[in-house]
C-alpha cells in the first residue's frame, strides 16, 4: 500500500511541477515554432531562410517550421484556441487590427522602438500602417506588393497612342480615354472577330482603388470615423461606374470565361492591367511562343481627384504570438527572419532597396522607376476589427451589384453600407 | 461475468466515441451559443443576445428565405428525377446496368469537382449550356451572374445529382411483389394505372425517407454554394451565411446560435412531414 500511495505521490509532484513550468514555459524556451501559409516551392524556398537562420544561431535558438498550405486562417484560430498558437505567424493586412484586438498577437512597439537592425523610419509608411492598431504595431511587414499599371506597348503603338509616362501624372479620365481608343473589334488567325478590351476590372482591383480615385475613403485613419458615404468616396465610385458603363472591360461574366482577370492582358485581349509589382507578367510572356509575345510597359496609378497617385498595398507581416511576447530571443527572431524575408519577395518594403527587386526578379529591370513611385505611394484601407465585414458587405451589396448592373444605385447602397459599417464599430468594446 | 456487462463492453467503444464527439460537442455548442465567443478570445457569457441579434438581422432572413426557395423546388423535383430513372431502369434491357452506373455517378463524385464543373457548364460566354442553347437560336442567361438565374442554377446542379437516391428506389421497386402488377394487368390496367395506384403508394415510405433527407440536406446546402457563390447576395444560402460568420468574421457564438435555429427548423419541418405520414404514407 505504502508503493502505491509514494507512487501516485511522485507522480502528483510530477504533474504539479511540470504544469507550473507551462506558465512561464514560453519566456526561457529557445525551440520556436514559424507558421506559414506557403507550399511547394514557395515553402521550399521558406525551409532554406528558415535553415540559414538557424545555422547562423549556432544553437542559440531553433525554428521549426509549420506548414499550413490550406485554411491557413481555420488552422490557425483553432491552435490560438486550443493555446497551442504558433510562435511566430504570418497575418495578412486586413486581419492584423483583428488579432490585436482579440489579444492574439503581441504589441511589438517599444521593441521596433528600441531596435537598430530594423527601424520604424525604413519601412514605407504606408506599408507600416497596415500593422498599426490603435497606434500600436502588431507586426513586421516582410512584403509590399503595391498596384502598378501594366500595359501592352504593342498594341499601343498599333493604336498609334503614346505610351503613358513611365512618372506617372495621368489621371483617371485620360486612362478611361486611352482605354476608349484601345477597345477594338479585331479578327484572329481563323478569321474570327473577337474584341479586344482596353482594361479589365471583375472585382479587381479592389473597390477602396477607386474611392480613393475620388479623394474619399472607407474608414478614416482613427479607425472609427466612417467615410464611406462622403461625397468624395461617392465621386470615387462615379469612377468606376464610369468605367463600367464605358464598355472598356469585358463584362463581369466574361471575365472568368479565361480563367481569371490577368489571363485577359496576357492573351492581349486586354491592353492595360493593373496589378501588383510582384505579378510576373515579365516570365511568363518571355516563355510564350515568338509570335504570341508582347512587349510590356509600366505606369504608376492614375492621379485621382485629390491630385494624389493611390496604390493599393497589399502586405504581410511576422506577428509573435502573445506567449513568448516575454521572452527575450523573440523578437531578436522575428526580426532576423523578417529581415530575410526582404532578400527573397518582391518588394522589399523597406526604403532604399529597390534594386534588390532586379536581383530577384531580373526581368523586372525596366520597371523599377515606377516600381519605386508605386511604392512610395503605397497604402493599405484603414484595417479595423470589423474589416471583413464592412467588406463583405462591399463587395456583395456593392460592388458585385455593380458589376452586374451599370444603372445600380451606388450611391444609396453606399449610404446604407455606412450605416451598417457605423453600427458595427459602435458596438466595439 | 453477467450477459448484460460483456454487451456493454462491447458497445463501449462506439459510446464513448457518441459521448466525446456528439454528446460533449451539442452541450459545448448550447454554451456557446449564448456566448460572444470569437474562437481566439475569451468567451463572456451573454445570455440570448446572439439569438435576439440574429432575429434582428436581415440577412438571417435574407438567407433562410434563399434556402427555403431552393428547398421548395429542389425537393420534390430532385425525388422526382431520381422515381423517374429508378422506373426507367427498373426493367433488364441491355445496357440497363450501364445506364445505372453513370446515373448513379453524380453521387460518388466530390462535391467540390462537382462545382468547378458546373461552374464551366455555366459559364454564361463559352458553357456547354449556352452553347447547347445557342444551337437552339436561344440566347442563354447569365446564368450565376444574374440574381434571377442563380436559383434556378442551383436546381439544374440539384437535378443532375438527383441519382443519389436511384439504388434505394431501385431496391424498393424490386420489392413490390410481381403478382399484384400481374393482377392489374389482366384487369386491364395500363403502365399509367399500374405506376399511379401500385408503383407509387408502395413506394411511398421510400418517398418519405428521400423527403426527410432531402430536406435535411437542402437546409445543408453548403459545398457548391461555398465555391460557386451567386450574383450579389443571391448564392448565399444558410449554411455559407453560419460559416462566413464562424470564420470569417470569428463570431463563433453568433454562428453556433445560427446552427441552433436551422436544427430548430430542421427538426420542425421534420415533425410535421412525420405527423402527415399517416395520410400519405402506405404501410402494411
Amino acid at each position: 500500500m505504502k508503493k502505491i500511495t509514494g507512487i501516485v505521490f511522485i507522480f502528483i509532484v510530477c504533474a504539479v511541477l511540470s504544469l507550473t513550468g507551462c506558465s512561464n514555459a514560453g519566456s526561457r524556451k529557445n525551440t520556436f515554432t514559424f507558421a506559414t501559409w506557403a507550399a511547394g516551392v514557395e515553402l521550399q524556398e521558406f525551409n532554406e531562410i528558415i535553415n540559414r537562420v538557424n545555422q547562423n544561431a549556432d544553437g542559440k535558438y531553433k525554428i521549426e517550421v509549420l506548414s499550413v498550405p490550406s485554411d491557413y486562417y481555420i488552422k490557425l484560430s483553432t491552435n490560438i484556441a486550443a493555446k497551442k498558437a504558433p510562435d511566430f505567424f504570418w497575418l495578412t493586412q486586413e486581419l492584423i487590427s483583428k488579432y490585436a484586438k482579440m489579444g492574439a498577437i503581441a504589441d511589438i512597439t517599444d521593441k521596433l522602438e528600441s531596435s537598430s537592425n530594423l527601424t520604424r523610419e525604413q519601412y514605407y509608411p504606408g506599408v507600416l500602417q497596415s500593422a498599426i492598431y490603435e497606434e500600436r504595431c502588431y507586426g513586421l511587414p516582410w512584403i509590399a506588393n503595391p498596384l502598378i499599371v501594366f500595359y501592352n506597348q504593342d498594341l499601343f503603338d498599333e493604336a498609334g497612342i503614346p505610351y503613358p509616362s513611365p512618372d506617372g501624372g495621368w489621371t483617371w479620365e485620360e486612362f478611361i480615354d486611352i482605354a476608349k481608343r484601345l477597345t477594338t473589334t479585331k479578327e484572329d488567325a481563323f478569321g474570327n472577330n473577337y474584341k479586344q478590351y482596353g482594361y479589365v476590372v471583375d472585382g479587381w482591383p479592389n473597390i477602396e482603388t477607386f474611392i480613393w480615385a475620388g479623394g474619399g475613403d472607407i474608414i478614416a485613419e482613427n479607425g472609427v470615423d466612417v467615410l464611406l458615404d462622403s461625397q468624395e468616396s461617392i465621386s470615387g465610385l462615379a469612377i468606376l461606374n464610369k468605367i463600367l458603363k464605358a464598355g472598356i472591360s469585358p463584362s463581369y461574366s466574361e471575365v472568368s470565361s479565361l480563367g481569371s482577370n490577368n489571363v485577359w492582358f496576357e492573351k492581349q485581349r486586354a491592353a492595360m492591367f493593373m496589378g501588383g509589382i510582384q505579378d510576373n507578367f515579365e516570365t511568363k510572356v518571355n516563355a510564350m511562343p515568338e509570335n504570341e509575345q508582347f512587349r510590356i510597359g509600366y505606369a504608376p496609378m492614375p492621379v485621382g481627384l485629390d491630385n494624389r497617385s493611390h496604390s493599393f498595398n497589399w502586405t504581410a507581416s511576422t506577428v509573435m504570438s502573445k506567449q513568448v511576447a516575454d521572452n527575450p530571443l523573440a523578437y531578436e527572431i522575428m526580426e532576423t527572419i523578417t529581415l530575410e524575408f526582404f532578400k527573397w519577395k518582391i518588394a522589399p518594403p523597406i526604403k532604399g532597396e529597390i534594386d534588390q527587386v532586379a536581383k530577384i526578379n531580373p526581368l523586372k529591370a525596366p520597371a523599377l522607376d515606377t516600381i519605386q513611385i508605386c511604392l512610395n505611394n503605397a497604402r493599405s484601407a484603414n484595417y479595423v476589427p470589423e474589416w471583413n465585414e464592412i467588406n463583405n458587405s462591399l463587395w456583395l451589396k456593392l460592388y458585385s451589384k455593380m458589376l452586374n448592373d451599370p444603372d445600380f444605385d451606388y450611391e444609396s447602397e453606399a449610404k446604407a453600407i455606412a450605416r451598417e459599417a457605423r453600427e458595427l464599430i459602435a458596438k466595439r468594446k | 461475468m453477467k450477459k448484460s456487462k460483456v454487451g456493454f463492453l462491447f458497445i463501449l467503444p462506439w459510446l464513448t466515441g457518441l459521448v466525446l464527439f456528439t454528446v460533449i460537442p451539442i452541450i459545448a455548442a448550447l454554451f456557446i451559443s449564448m456566448t460572444d465567443w470569437s474562437i481566439i478570445g475569451d468567451a463572456n457569457f451573454i445570455g440570448l443576445e446572439n439569438f435576439k441579434a440574429i432575429f434582428e438581422d436581415q440577412m438571417f432572413y435574407k438567407t433562410l428565405l434563399i434556402t427555403v426557395r431552393y428547398a421548395i423546388f429542389a425537393i420534390p423535383l430532385t425525388i422526382f428525377t431520381a422515381l423517374l430513372v429508378a422506373i426507367s431502369l427498373n426493367n433488364q434491357y441491355k445496357g440497363t446496368g450501364v445506364f445505372r452506373t453513370i446515373f448513379y455517378m453524380p453521387s460518388i463524385v466530390s462535391g467540390v469537382a462537382v462545382a468547378i464543373v458546373f461552374k464551366w457548364i455555366l459559364d454564361p460566354n463559352y458553357g456547354v449550356l449556352n452553347s447547347l442553347l445557342g444551337i437552339l437560336g436561344i440566347t442563354g442567361p447569365n446564368w450565376l451572374y444574374d440574381p434571377d438565374w442563380v436559383l434556378p442554377s442551383y436546381l439544374i446542379m440539384a437535378i443532375w445529382g438527383a441519382s443519389g437516391g436511384l439504388y434505394i428506389y431501385l431496391a424498393a421497386l424490386k420489392d413490390i411483389p410481381k403478382e399484384l402488377y400481374e393482377s392489374a394487368t389482366i384487369d386491364g390496367a395500363g403502365l399509367i394505372h399500374r405506376i399511379r395506384y401500385i408503383t407509387l403508394p408502395m413506394l411511398t415510405p421510400i418517398l418519405f425517407y428521400n423527403m426527410v433527407i432531402g430536406i435535411i440536406s437542402a437546409f445543408r446546402k453548403f459545398t457548391d454554394a461555398y465555391i460557386l457563390g451567386g450574383a450579389g447576395e443571391e448564392g448565399i444560402f444558410y449554411m455559407v451565411y453560419l460559416y462566413g460568420q464562424a470564420f470569417s468574421f470569428y463570431k463563433m457564438g453568433y454562428a453556433t446560435a445560427l446552427a441552433w435555429i436551422l436544427f430548430v427548423i430542421i427538426f420542425s419541418l421534420t415533425l410535421i412531414v412525420n405527423y402527415t405520414k399517416k395520410y400519405w404514407v402506405y404501410s402494411e
